[in-house]
């Protein structure tokens, strides 16, 4: 899949799960009119850290994640992901999870966790354990044989998200992955993408709309802006873990999500 | 009671009329021969009845792989690359506005009165809803899946096999028993135009003498195995397609693509 002969010797398992974006940009050609919708956007992501996107509309946030996912060549700069470059998706390296569940609907549960693993050739009992391993994970162990129109919104969630985890990458992305739920299955849902990641160590790179979102699960929150999409601040979330519920009514809470808030009313 | 028993007990009933309206005289039998004088006339001649049947089936077998295959293969060119679709679909969705019977004599100057021409109109004749229905059922496809597939590492053949075949199957099947009635209509009605075998043929014939039992055993086998038809075709339908809502996002498409009012057979 992957040219390995390109990476560069850095000692990979060092570097498993770093993400880093160097002056990345992108531009669009639309009825012959060039549109910047990426410019110029550095970060270094360290392993294992939950890292936030936020931005108004427009701001590129969903081009970003599209590029570090490889199903989107960037215009300029470089993105690497464990140290090498990704050209073409690599579900080893990075696992991605969309706003809609995008889950096949002729296939099981189970089978939409295997189809990646199904995609390479893996054998039918390999991939049955792992799949049921991913759907353990996610607590959806005992749905493995309903098809996605037997499962609620949220679950269909889980379920994409297994498939994202299936092959074990360091780095999942998100994009605006609770959006379409009701806020009270987002809430749950945030909570377990938390216990998900302490259970597993990934990074996450996740993209929302949600202030609150972004405070309660983040380490560290970018926040971009539109008409170039460009980084205009980051913010450390230097609140304990496991976050919980009250945290979201406290002062430091409070005073993060007013900072991104004003970032975001001068750049809309 | 349940409209599956009612449904039932309105065919009964139907049945039931159909012998004793004629045995009472409320109709004459010229007008409407009763049942059981149908299926006497259709058994005391039996022999020549399976001797048409065996060449309409034979030219309905003929015409389906052609109108289905055909009908599949220009479908899935058309509703996959967009050049071929601007070019060919408006010319394809005015043509449906022509009653094509008015090119059977044509087919009947180029191909003789024997089972070709038959062959070659009835192929016309079911190609289009196939296509139409392939066509619509490639173009509605979720991108959204199509993305989550390339994320995953699917290679375009696999996007394929994997992806746009399976998600097609529930259109292109609405769109096969739309096309495969066709095929049966374009054939009897080519029979009962210009001929010289098959049940087309029969009903044509025993009109012109005044034999109503024989025109409506006709009459009744034609009806048989359209109803044959249909039930195969739904039978495959429920096993390729458990996903049911799929099935009818799948309906829904055809329905928009095809307007009910250009499926009517049209002339003889």
């Amino acid at each position: 899949m992957q040219p390995l002969a390109n990476i560069t010797p850095l000692k990979p398992a060092a570097r498993a799960g770093a993400v880093q974006l160097a002056g990345v940009g992108q531009i669009y050609e639309t009825s012959g009119q060039d549109v910047v919708a990426v410019s110029d956007v550095s970060l270094e992501v360290r392993p294992g850290r939950f890292v936030v996107l936020v931005g108004p509309s427009g701001c590129g946030k969903s081009s970003l994640l599209m590029m570090m996912a490889g199903l989107r060549p960037q215009t300029s700069g470089t993105i690497l992901i464990n140290g090498a470059s990704i050209d073409v998706p690599d579900p080893n390296r990075v696992g991605v999870v969309f706003q809609e569940p995008s889950l096949f609907p002729w296939l099981t549960a189970e089978e939409n966790v295997e189809f990646p693993l199904t995609l390479r050739g893996v054998s039918r009992k390999d991939r049955r354990i792992k799949a049921e391993e991913a759907l353990q994970l996610v607590g959806l162990d005992s749905f493995g044989k309903r098809h996605p129109h037997e499962l609620s919104g949220g679950m269909k969630q889980r379920v994409s998200i297994a498939r994202g985890l299936v092959q074990d990458p360091p780095v999942l992305l998100m994009d605006e992955p609770f959006a379409a739920l009701d806020e009270q299955t987002r809430m749950t849902m945030g909570d377990e993408l938390l216990r998900i990641w302490a259970a597993t160590g990934k990074t996450i790179i996740f993209v929302t709309h949600s202030l609150t979102e972004a405070v309660y699960l983040a380490d560290e929150v970018v926040v971009m802006s539109a008409r170039p999409g460009r980084i205009v601040d980051r913010l450390d979330v230097a609140l304990p873990r496991p976050r919980t519920f009250e945290m979201l009514s406290g002062d430091a809470f409070g005073s993060l999500r007013d900072r991104i808030w004003r970032h975001i009313r001068k750049s809309a | 009671m349940s409209s599956t028993t009612l449904r039932r007990l309105i065919i009964i009933f139907l049945i039931l009329l159909w012998e004793v309206l004629p045995r009472t005289g409320a109709i004459p039998e010229l007008f409407l021969p009763s049942l059981s004088s149908t299926l006497q006339a259709g058994w005391s001649d039996a022999g020549e009845y399976g001797h048409a049947l065996m060449v309409t089936l034979y030219e309905v077998a003929v015409a389906m792989v052609f109108a289905c295959g055909g009908g599949i293969l220009a479908g899935a060119v058309v509703g996959s690359l967009p050049r071929p679709r601007v070019l060919i679909m408006p010319m394809v969705s005015s043509l449906y506005a022509v009653p094509l019977v008015i090119l059977y004599p044509v087919f009947t100057v180029w191909l003789g009165i024997g089972s070709e021409s038959k062959i070659a109109f009835a192929s016309v004749y079911g190609f289009l809803p196939t296509m139409l229905a392939t066509a619509a059922g490639i173009q509605t496809i979720d991108p959204q899946l199509l993305l989550a597939a390339r994320s995953m590492g699917a290679t375009l053949s696999q996007r394929v096999t994997r992806v746009i075949i399976p998600a097609a199957i529930p259109t292109v099947l609405s769109g096969l028993r739309v096309g495969g009635a066709l095929v049966i209509v374009g054939v009897v009605v080519s029979e009962m135009l210009i001929s010289s075998a098959g049940i087309g043929y029969l009903i044509s014939r025993y009109r012109t003498i005044l034999e109503s039992a024989h025109v409506f055993a006709g009459v009744l086998l034609v009806l048989v195995m359209a109803v044959a038809f249909n039930a195969l075709i739904r039978f495959v339908e429920r096993r390729a397609a458990v996903w049911q809502t799929g099935t009818r996002a799948g309906r829904d498409a055809m329905a928009r693509e095809i307007p009910a009012a250009a499926l009517q057979p049209s002339g003889s």
